[in-house]
């Protein structure tokens, strides 16, 4: 009975000033005041950089240029630091969605109030635009694209799943323009995705320069590119004709390892990124390294190598950045007044075993890390796991607002929402909890690493998503015989509640899973309101490790060990889940993961519905204002059938929402391919559309014309068993 | 589509042929319920071993019995059947309540199973007691 031992009464709660361990190793950054000459800007680092071993069209890179040349663009580059360090006034949303988060702030919060829920029910298409980019050949089965578009003046600016950049007219969906890096198959990762872009305009370019706004994205083969916002050229003045190769320095180049899926942020005119490290594969992984880029010129400008405190530069040559270290895969926030750029950490390329990773790697990963976006110097951390042998990989974007702290007094704090449903409100500056964060006693046997396993773990006390424990009654099923099933898999299996440690000898339930809680969807902060709406998961996952030797016999390998265009045996992720026959080469176990625990007859969950809901949560006191299952069991039921059922059952969903001053919240992001609109006062659904894909995307809103349009992107999503599509739809009321 | 059968006998007024198509339909129901019990009773079983609920085991044993007794005294099919019926939905209301969704594995297979037993035992109930 010991899966009903961990009731709150166990949890021993301890004073906030404990949970925050690596809480302000440097001073905060309120005046992080850079001068150039102080920091290590690329001309000065160039000649130690190494040529690119890949791509053939970058290889004249412009640290490979001839002495002269590098001299006269030192020149010019400090010339446009100077103008470009200082922080700007952002674009505003309304009429534009200038950013992937919406506005600057990342609360995906438009304060368009013409659609209503008065009116939203005369919503009507204006116009369905089809991207284009569909898988083909070894990408089948491997496309997500997760597309959400900026609108910035006429036009709606996006990439598709395999990193074609287009811009199409927002009133008419009209195409203007399309820039195709020309990605391989092999370069995609888990899924083909590219989330967004960003956008840059260059304050020291005249007007009429070509890229004096610039959009910016990353690729799945790891370029950073950048076109012009007007035509699509490359811009000419942008690392070599208009690209960035970020494999330098990262090692030897394997497709689909190092991949970059989110838009880039931008502080103060430095291009900051990370990559997604394709999980699970082997310690010695590609690094998490995390890169800043003149957005003008896409000169290196720092990195920050967990592994290497203290050093910005790039490593000597014939080294690379540490490998296997944490990795951000997801959206950083950009704080252009502090010139901070605050990174929601994944965990090191080993997920779940950690007895082989180093202190700096259990330092830094999944937590959120405040950078000086101009040195690259980390300026506090929070995080929101002790030693992660779970992947609870930060997923969602952090959001910047300013937070009430009594008495008409605000704080600028930053949002963080986690994988495992909880809710961080920080002091952005100094990394403080604003809300109250405890620590509860976690299970540590059965474990295969005991002595890695964390005695305690942060928690929000604040808000979390997080539902109670599981109990066998919670098993589900169609009729009783599986459900019988589900509930012995249930007692045998290792549970011992939240953070249950992995196991070999037996299976062990993971809840929540990894697909969150908060995924890359993120939150909206209505700020008017004064509400967060979150959108969440609610599935466990059912996993195993597996002892190296069973794992060579089933032949794992991880992806720098397969045959070219090959996959690991029958457990290659071909359309699976991410971490179902995972190699984790270097550590003594590889992982099985069977996520959302479905029924392996059936494929029937194995726990009962809600799978996801949709919250509404009072930013002032961070209590639920409703809370109700999101996705209807139209497109579920036993054996893949379709129920047909209009019921609302609660899905698994991925993609967030975007919330209105209207009072409306659009979100599609369940499996039932529905867009809906959402009363922000009641949780009521009042307003619905059948997507021809998977709206596993997060939407937005703007105007046009004095006429309110809300998108989305039915493009569809493998992992969670979607239609695949192309399609970019506009809603707004009739004329 | 055995009731669309028997209805259509029915007319022809030939009780010989009325009662030989229950007993076919019978023993397929028979067959399937011992299958079901069968799997619910060794489940169960297990379940219970494994410190787990004791319903699926004593389930399963209702079935099994419900499926003899189609077979042996059909009149008796009925309330036996009925029993573990309405001892099911005692014991779904007791752990779920009125969540609808996880009532789904406790009560709707179990009813469309009372849904057949119902007419099969009341026709081969009344005949054998002729």
């Amino acid at each position: 009975m010991h899966n009903l031992l961990l009731s709150a009464s166990v949890f021993a709660i301890v004073a906030t000033s404990t949970a925050l361990p690596a809480l302000s190793q440097t001073p905060p950054a309120t005046e992080p005041a850079p001068q150039p000459t102080d920091q290590p800007t690329a001309p000065t680092q160039a000649p130690s950089e190494t040529p690119a071993t890949g791509s053939p069209s970058l290889e004249r890179s412009p640290a490979a240029m001839p002495a002269g040349e590098e001299t006269a663009e030192a020149a010019t580059g400090q010339q446009t630091d100077q103008g470009n360090r200082a922080p700007r006034p952002q674009p505003e949303i309304g009429a534009d969605w200038p950013f992937w988060g919406g506005d600057a702030q990342a609360t995906r919060y438009s304060p368009l109030d013409q659609i209503t829920r008065d009116n939203v029910d005369q919503l009507e298409r204006a116009f369905i635009y089809r991207t284009g980019d569909m898988p083909t050949g070894s990408a089948e089965g491997k496309y997500a694209a997760e597309t959400t578009p900026l609108k910035i003046g006429d036009q709606l600016v996006m990439c598709s799943a395999k990193n074609i950049l287009i811009a199409i007219d927002a009133a008419t969906g009209e195409e203007n323009w399309r820039y195709d890096p020309q990605v391989s198959n092999d370069a995609i990762p888990y899924s083909a995705s590219c989330r967004g872009v960003s956008a840059y305009t260059a304050p020291g370019l005249p007007d009429d320069a070509q890229c004096k706004t610039r959009v910016i994205e990353g690729t799945l083969d790891a370029r950073l590119i950048a076109v012009d916002l007007r035509t699509g050229q490359p811009c000419a003045d942008f690392g070599e004709n208009g690209q960035v190769d970020l494999w330098q320095n990262i090692g030897e180049k394997v497709p689909g390892w190092y991949a970059v899926t989110a838009p880039p942020a931008i502080v103060r005119g430095v291009v900051v990124t990370g990559a997604q490290v394709k999980d699970g594969q082997a310690e010695d992984a590609p690094s998490g390294v995390i890169r800043g880029f003149d957005a003008v010129t896409g000169a290196f400008l720092w990195a920050w190598d967990l592994g290497r405190p203290g050093e910005h530069g790039q490593p000597p040559e014939g080294e690379t950045y540490t490998r296997g270290t944490p990795n951000m895969w997801t959206t950083a926030t950009a704080d252009e007044k502090l010139g901070l750029v605050y990174l929601p950490m994944g965990n090191s390329s080993v997920d779940y075993y950690g007895s082989n990773r180093s202190e700096l790697e259990n330092q830094w990963a999944t937590g959120l890390v405040a950078l000086n976006a101009l040195t690259g110097e980390p300026v506090w951390d929070f995080q929101t796991v002790y030693n992660d042998v779970w992947d609870y990989d930060l997923g969602s974007q952090a959001t910047l607002l300013d937070f009430p702290t009594g008495e008409g007094e605000t704080t600028p704090a930053i949002l963080l929402p986690s994988k495992q449903g909880d809710i961080y409100i920080l002091d952005r500056a100094t990394g403080e909890p604003l809300t109250p964060v405890g620590e509860i006693e976690t299970p540590q046997d059965p474990s295969v690493e005991p002595d890695y396993i964390s005695d305690v773990q942060p928690t929000s006390e604040w808000h979390t998503l997080r539902k109670d424990e599981l109990v066998e009654k919670d098993m589900w099923g169609f009729t009783p015989i599986d459900q019988l099933w589900c509930r012995i898999q249930f007692r045998r299996a290792g549970y011992q509640g939240f953070y249950t440690p992995p196991t070999a000898d037996q299976r062990w339930i993971q809840y929540p899973g990894y697909n969150g809680g908060s995924d890359w969807g993120s939150v909206a902060v209505d700020t008017d309101r004064n509400i967060i709406v979150a959108n969440y998961n609610d599935v466990p996952n059912y996993n195993r490790l597996i002892p190296r030797e069973e794992a060579d016999e089933m032949g794992l390998r991880p992806i720098n060990e397969q045959p070219q265009g090959g996959e690991a045996g029958e457990n290659a992720d071909v359309g699976g889940a991410e971490g179902a026959g995972d190699p984790q080469a270097g550590a003594p176990y590889a992982i099985d993961v069977n996520a959302g625990w479905r029924n392996d007859v059936t494929g029937v969950p194995c726990t009962r519905p809600p799978y996801g809901g949709i919250r509404a949560i009072d930013l002032n006191t961070g209590e639920t204002l409703w809370d109700t299952p999101i996705g209807t069991a139209r497109r579920n039921g036993p054996f893949g059938i379709p129920s047909m059922l209009p019921f609302k059952i609660g899905t698994p969903n991925n993609g967030g929402s975007v919330v209105t001053a209207g009072g409306l919240i659009f979100i599609a992001a369940a499996t039932d391919n529905l867009f809906r609109a959402i009363d922000i006062e009641t949780g009521e659904t009042v307003w619905q559309d059948v997507l021809p894909a998977g709206g596993q995307a997060n939407p937005i809103s703007y105007e046009v014309d004095g006429q309110q349009y809300v998108l989305i992107a039915a493009t569809g999503h493998h992992f969670m068993e979607t239609p695949i599509g192309d399609y970019i739809i506009a809603y707004r009321l009739p004329e | 589509m055995a009731n669309h059968r028997a209805d259509t006998l029915r007319l022809r007024g030939s009780d010989h042929l009325r009662g030989g198509g229950w007993w076919i339909f019978a023993i397929i129901l028979a067959i399937v319920l011992s299958l079901f019990g069968l799997a619910l009773f060794v489940g169960g079983v297990w379940l219970i071993f494994l410190g787990g609920s004791w319903y699926y085991a004593l389930a399963g044993a209702g079935l099994l019995m419900t499926a003899w007794l189609l077979i042996t005294s059909p009149g008796d099919a009925l309330p036996v059947y009925g029993l573990v019926w309405m001892a099911t939905v005692i014991w779904a209301f007791w752990e779920v309540g009125t969540d609808w969704w996880a009532q789904v594995p406790r009560l709707v297979a179990p009813t469309v199973v009372l849904v057949l037993i119902l007419p099969t035992a009341i026709a081969l109930g009344s005949r054998s007691k002729r």
